[in-house]
């Protein structure tokens, strides 16, 4: 039950009466007793002719998924099974990170008919956002008292990880095509496959002649070479604890996903095979022998749940989870941070483990705070902040240094650059035929 | 996006009322029990314990005087109780007896004055200083009684009946030339009662409570005074005997209705409240994420730093990251030497060799100005090698293409 504000106006409405009659004390009294009587009779009298929200039935109707930043529109189906008319306002509880837009909606159903309260969400939070209970206040003929119900009506929405990092893709399938057999000239080396023979034309690298064609066919063939297919590419997830620092505006995680996506696209477009690990003590998400549009969809699905743990990542686990994907020499993405040399010891220990049968690359978000504030010298304050700036950026260029001394490869970027930039070193990589 | 769901099968979260009721009975019936329990304590147990007013004829604790009330009701005298010198006014009759016990002192000489003019006797029970210099200024304060016992001695009937009276009460002391009446003498002119023609001044109001007044000859004095009239009124003055001045108070100006306004209004903000307050069904919970900003590290580093005054270790950390900058911008590899990347830039800057090494290597900061000082030339030590770097890229382009055409004018 609940009042209006009417029924509040209606009270106070009382002054009028008790300062016209009431000279006497009793009598003003008087007066406010039987006011106070007829106010709550009458709220009574309404209360009872309200429909009953009880006789209502809630369906609702939802789309699964939406990409963080996309609006949906959540339909909710009120039916209306008792004998009266129902008047009032409906709440559609969902939580607040639904981004529910006007969470008041009035309606008016008449008994045995059903009406559509549409609501559009805009969720501003991955994940797997929900709604429990759907509150309905039911008025009386008179506006002054509500019957007021919550039904049991349970949804969930699935939120992906936006994939912003979407815009740098198509200049990086042309640069990708670019390593292609179309111009060979670029590219010779040892780990690029042979792919065909033909025709000399001017320009072409005079050491791609292929001697014994030529001799074959008398006319100057070349060979072209085209980049290596189906190798294997492995992204491991870092979701320990480092992964929950917020770097700029979100989460390392989420940079890391961004990251993550590019790649898998990428390698996916290059006819890599993509598996997906996010691992800190135990495996969070695994995606393993999906390709094309399918990994993509399969990776921001599983994405969509994962958060950062509050535990240390388990590294000494991590050779063992590559083996149960692959037995084959591939490319080991570990998307990861790092700081401190005594953080990333079970970093630094695993990676011989990795290094000896294949390609590793470890990618950290670098915090542009720490590089702006290195170059800030206003006062006393700043040099000091700028001096911890510089201390800070020192220690990742020491890890850095020791993960290249151990044979792997290290991208450190703004969340922004990030995911371009492990692009490039996927492309130059794989011009390089290390995959 | 895929098909949309349909949830159907709605269930109610609210409870009827019936359930609600139901539910909280317990609690209604333990909190009306323990409400009832506390009525029969307090009415068990209150009464006996409050001492209440001194002498009230209707107060029956140990203070108070009910007994005496009751035995002179017994015995046919009209006792009326009055709280006002207007109440003994509309009471009086010629014949009246009043018993006045002005505790607190309420009475001005004015009052007093007609109190002693409306009734045929009046008994003062411990007058205070304002009562005696009203209805007998001759009579004053004679300490408390050391006799070890009190005797009549005097020509008053009804303190000869008494004969004896509790000792170790006050007494009002007469000059020794005095024609007033003075009973039950201590010595040097000292008495426990004193009459004034129509007056009787009782020292000792011990002589009319209920826990004296059985004891010695007090109950005979009490009866002997209070009982020579059918009527007596029992006048103990209160606040409505002060005199009132000033203007008249608020509540005499205010009309009927503005308390049952006030009470309206008051009732109309608690409406308001629940109308406002009333919560549009249950809270929804959301788990919200742990993120900690990553530079919050670097920032309490740097506050150790300050606090610690670490200027050395500071300014290292800013010439690690200051070399390092330097030896990529004069060309040389991340493995370079200290001293060789100290001489590559002296010599690119054209500063000495020991101006180079003091700001890198050598100067210790004492000071926080020596700090920024330092800093300062780290950073212009920085833009002077990279200014000079651009410049020789620059300089020796331009000296290419100047050299050619002076090259090709040579044969």
């Amino acid at each position: 039950m609940t009042f209006s504000g009417r029924f509040v106006a209606l009270v106070a409405l009382g002054v009028v009466p008790i300062v016209l009659l009431g000279n006497t004390v009793p009598a003003a009294f008087g007066l406010l007793i039987v006011w106070l009587l007829l106010v709550t009779v009458l709220g009574g009298i309404d209360l009872a002719l309200a429909a009953s929200p009880r006789a209502l039935t809630v369906e609702r109707m939802l789309p699964e998924r939406v990409r963080l930043g996309e609006s949906v529109t959540s339909g909710l189906y009120l039916s209306n099974s008792g004998r009266r008319r129902l008047v009032g306002v409906v709440r559609d509880a969902w939580q607040p990170s639904a981004g529910a837009s006007t969470n008041r909606t009035p309606i008016e159903i008449p008994p045995g008919e059903r009406r559509l309260v549409s609501l559009v969400l805009t969720p501003f939070r991955r994940g797997e956002r929900r709604a429990l209970q759907v509150t309905v206040r039911s008025r009386g003929p008179l506006g002054l008292w509500s019957r007021q119900v919550t039904l049991n009506a349970p949804g969930r929405i699935r939120v992906l990880p936006p994939f912003h990092a979407r815009k740098h893709l198509p200049s990086r399938i042309t640069r990708l095509k670019e390593l292609d057999g179309r111009t060979s000239v670029m590219v010779r080396g040892p780990g690029t496959e042979f792919d065909s023979l033909r025709e000399y034309v001017r320009g072409d690298d005079v050491r791609s002649i292929d001697w014994r064609a030529t001799a074959r066919r008398n006319d100057v063939m070349v060979r072209t070479w085209r980049p290596e297919r189906d190798r294997r590419v492995v992204i491991v997830l870092d979701t320990g604890r480092t992964s929950a620092a917020r770097v700029s505006d979100g989460p390392r995680l989420d940079s890391a996903f961004e990251a993550a996506l590019l790649l898998a696209a990428l390698a996916s477009v290059a006819g890599d095979r993509v598996d997906f690990l996010a691992f800190d003590r135990r495996v969070r998400g695994r995606v393993q022998g999906a390709s094309g549009a399918a990994l993509l969809s399969q990776m921001v699905d599983s994405m969509a749940l994962i958060d950062s743990e509050l535990i240390e990542m388990d590294w000494a686990a991590v050779p063992g989870q590559v083996r149960s994907v692959t037995s084959q020499h591939a490319l080991i993405v570990l998307l990861t941070s790092i700081d401190a040399a005594g953080a990333s010891t079970g970093l630094l220990s695993v990676l011989p483990q990795l290094t000896k049968r294949h390609t590793v690359v470890v990618a950290s978000v670098l915090d542009p705070v720490t590089v702006l504030a290195a170059g800030e010298r206003g006062g006393r304050d700043e040099i000091y902040r700028a001096a911890a700036a510089e201390r800070a950026l020192l220690d990742v260029a020491r890890v850095s240094a020791a993960i290249r001394q151990l044979g792997a490869d290290v991208v450190t970027d703004s969340p922004a650059q990030l995911p371009p930039a492990l692009a490039d070193r996927y492309i130059a990589l794989k011009a390089a035929g290390r995959l | 996006m895929s098909a949309p769901s349909i949830i159907g099968e709605t269930d109610v979260a609210t409870p009827t009322l019936r359930a609600q009721l139901h539910r909280s009975s317990f609690w209604t019936f333990a909190g009306a029990g323990i409400i009832l329990v506390a009525i029969v304590a307090v009415l068990v147990s209150g009464g006996a314990n409050v001492a209440g007013r001194a002498l009230a004829g209707d107060n029956p604790a140990p203070a108070g005087s009910m007994a005496l009330v009751e035995v002179l009701r017994q015995q046919g005298v009209t006792v009326t109780l009055a709280d006002s010198l207007a109440a003994v006014r509309s009471l009086a009759e010629t014949d009246s007896t009043v018993l006045l016990y002005d505790e607190n002192s309420y009475l001005v000489d004015s009052q007093l004055t007609q109190l002693t003019r409306l009734a045929a006797r009046t008994i003062v029970v411990a007058p205070d200083f304002l009562t005696l210099q009203s209805l007998a200024p001759t009579v004053g304060f004679g300490g408390v009684s050391g006799a070890k016992s009190l005797v009549a001695d005097c020509a008053l009937p009804a303190a000869n009946r008494a004969e004896e009276l509790i000792p170790g009460g006050d007494t009002l002391s007469l000059p020794a030339d005095s024609l007033l009446i003075g009973c039950f003498p201590t010595g040097d002119n000292t008495f426990s009662v004193v009459a004034n023609g129509r007056a009787t001044l009782v020292a000792d109001l011990r002589v009319f409570n209920n826990e004296n007044v059985a004891g010695y000859g007090n109950a005979a004095l009490a009866l002997g005074l209070l009982g020579q009239s059918d009527s007596l009124i029992w006048y103990l003055p209160t606040l409505a005997d002060l005199p009132r001045t000033g203007p008249p108070s608020l509540a005499a100006l205010t009309p009927g209705w503005v308390t049952p306004v006030l009470v309206l209004l008051g009732l109309t903000a608690v409406a308001a409240a629940f109308w406002r307050g009333r919560r549009f069904g249950p809270l929804v919970a959301e788990n919200l994420p742990v993120t900690v900003k990553a530079s919050e590290t670097m920032e309490g580093r740097a506050r150790l730093y300050a606090r610690g005054n670490a200027r050395l270790r500071a300014l290292d950390a800013l010439r690690i990251g200051a070399v390092q900058r330097l030896a990529s911008t004069v060309g040389l590899g991340r493995l370079a030497q200290l001293e060789e990347i100290m001489l590559t830039v002296a010599g690119i800057t054209g500063r000495t060799s020991a101006e180079v090494r003091n700001v890198l290597v050598e100067a210790v900061p004492t000071t926080d100005a020596q700090l920024l000082a330092l800093s300062d030339a780290l950073q212009a030590l920085e833009r002077a090698a990279s200014r000079a770097v651009a410049a020789g890229a620059t300089a020796s382009v331009s000296q290419q293409s100047l050299s050619d055409p002076a090259e090709r004018m040579e044969p």
